[in-house]
């Protein structure tokens, strides 16, 4: 099975309950408590792109422009009016949709025929949002998301006024992504993906449909992107289409490969460390691609399975070592 | 009672070869039957037709009275084909008991999507345990666990023959199975084979080039020679085939 596969449920538990915990933690400083719901931001849409890359084994590098559907959608019913939840409902849904449509033609392309398409569909996503003034706003995209109401959860109430509702409704987007990753890469349908990944003419000589298998993985994927990108749009109240253009997209990628692609918890180190890292070293935004290319370079030559993957690796060594050396040593 | 498997005139040709010229035959009964032929006789192109790797030039192709030379590879495995590859194909990163299961699951997009959110124990604990037989009686039990990577390439061949078998299959395609076996494997294969047969008979069709392995496998043997069927018999008929001898010696 997947590497992915073997995570304990309970510790797939206890690392959604932790992430809960974040905003009791840092409670004396917003400015952590920022950085960290801006990673859980860029976090769900690694997640979406985990699923294709990590899973089936297909690049695409123009998955921040589905985040970019789902910003401009849920943007533009808040707007509206609509409530918050119906809000991303719909930002999710309409950038699934937007992926099935993108994948039909997409998908029937191999290997790297594939990898160029999404580049260009990414980009073409790109301009729309850049140019449909009407709708998105134009360069100057879409200010003034307006504040969620309240959330009155029974139990508690999520007020949006406080840095940590956003975080919460983050966490929550986070979560709801994170288990929709646990339970398909667990289930038969993760199997199959994983075996066309492998082997995609064994896999069709075993039943597998691989155009529908992979194209509905594509539409989750796009999804679940499209939800972070809505919850992006909320908590920064605003939209523009630098979010979500070439160099995002291309981020993506980097975040899902340095974090371990193919593993659950590889897209949420990947984004804290895109995400945190520039910020506590307080360098410049254009040296943390100098510094992400340099960890890429180390993690290419060391870890190719991404920090997951490097960890993986240690506890085997860890489990492995004899006992009898151990109380030696 | 239609027949089987009935194929007529199939063709394939790639550029001006062809690999399959005409191809006509049927099988009325389950039976295993021995495909043999000279290298370049158009053994596995045949198979890559029948199961639906390569899309036919000409000819039809009814399985139980059905066509299915325009179904794809998966509808046709859906419908009860299965096959091993010539260059042996198994899934390398899972254990022997995954691949085992995969061949097995349901693989309609609607059932896997209910399958993550419901997952029924008791069909699961039945899979199971059917996996672990098979894999028990072809003598890779021990490898249940480990991912098919560490296994011999005699090995992988035996597990690529249980995952089909995991399927059920009534049309099974073996692709020289026991090319790059040891002689203890090949007895438990030959053993396994049989006894599979026995267990569920259906149509099974293996091409294979290791002729004492062949005749006392099969029931029936069909020589193609340059994409034609060339005779059809007994082993004993076959063996004595002044044509076939020809065919083989050039």
């Amino acid at each position: 099975m997947h590497p992915a596969g073997r995570a304990a449920p309970w510790a797939a538990l206890a690392f959604v309950v932790l992430l809960y915990l974040a905003p009791v933690v840092f409670a004396g400083s917003p400015y952590v408590l920022y950085i960290l719901t801006l990673t859980l931001c860029y976090a769900v849409p690694a997640i979406g792109l985990n699923l294709l890359f990590g899973y089936v084994g297909l690049v695409s590098l123009g998955h921040m422009a589905f985040a970019g559907v789902g910003a401009y959608a849920t943007a533009l019913l808040m707007k509206a009016g609509v409530g918050v939840v119906p809000a991303l409902a719909a930002g999710t849904l309409g950038a699934g949709l937007i992926g099935l449509l993108v994948g039909i033609p997409c998908l029937r392309l191999r290997s790297h025929f594939f990898i160029i398409v999404t580049l260009a569909v990414g980009m073409m996503l790109y301009l729309l949002f850049n140019n449909l003034d009407w709708l998105t706003g134009g360069a100057a995209g879409l200010p003034g998301v307006p504040r969620p109401q309240p959330l009155d959860l029974g139990v508690a109430t999520i007020d949006f006024r406080l840095s940590e509702g956003f975080y919460w409704l983050a966490a929550t987007a986070f979560a709801v992504a994170f288990a929709a990753q646990y339970l398909l890469v667990r289930s038969d349908f993760g199997r199959s993906l994983a075996a066309i990944r492998q082997d995609e003419a064994l896999a069709a000589a075993r039943g597998v449909d691989v155009f529908a298998h992979k194209l509905a993985a594509f539409a989750i994927s796009a999804a679940i992107a499209g939800l972070g990108g809505g919850v992006m749009a909320l908590f920064l109240r605003a939209v523009a289409p630098l979010s979500f253009d070439f160099m995002e997209s291309i981020n993506l990628v980097l975040i899902v490969i340095v974090g371990g692609a193919g593993y659950l918890y590889g897209p949420y180190l990947g984004a804290l460390l895109f995400v945190a890292l520039p910020e506590f070293l307080r360098a410049a935004d254009q040296l943390r691609l100098v510094a992400f290319g340099a960890i890429l370079l180390v993690l290419a030559l060391y870890a190719p399975r991404g920090l997951c993957g490097l960890a993986a690796l240690i506890g085997r060594r860890l489990r492995h070592t004899p006992a009898g050396a151990a109380a030696d040593a | 009672m239609p027949e089987l498997l009935a194929v007529e005139g199939l063709g394939k040709a790639f550029g001006g070869i062809r690999a399959v010229d005409g191809v006509s035959f049927r099988i009325e009964r389950p039976g295993i039957y021995g495909l043999i032929g000279p290298n370049g006789a158009g053994k596995t192109t045949l198979f890559d037709v029948l199961c639906g790797r390569q899309a036919a030039d000409a000819g039809e192709i009814r399985f139980e009275g059905r066509r299915v030379d325009l179904d794809r590879v998966h509808r046709r495995a859906r419908r009860g084909f299965a096959r091993t590859f010539q260059e042996c194909r198994v899934l390398l990163e899972e254990s022997c008991r995954d691949n085992v299961l995969f061949a097995a699951q349901d693989k309609r997009l609607g059932r896997e999507g209910l399958q993550a959110m419901l997952r029924s124990g008791r069909a699961r604990r039945a899979a199971r345990a059917e996996a672990d037989r098979l894999l028990d009686l072809a003598g890779l039990a021990r490898y249940a666990e480990a991912p098919a990577s560490v296994l011999s390439y005699g090995q992988r061949r035996l597990l690529e023959i249980v995952s089909t078998l995991m399927t059920r299959p009534r049309l099974l395609l073996l692709d020289e199975p026991a090319s790059g076996v040891n002689p203890t494997l090949l007895n438990a294969l030959h053993d396994f084979l049989k006894r599979m047969f026995a267990e569920r008979p259906a149509v099974f069709i293996v091409v294979e080039h290791n002729m004492e392995f062949i005749m006392s496998l099969a029931s029936e043997i069909i020589v193609m020679h340059q994409g034609r069927i060339l005779e059809r018999g007994t082993p004993a008929a076959i063996q004595a085939s002044r044509q076939v001898i020809d065919a083989y010696l050039g």
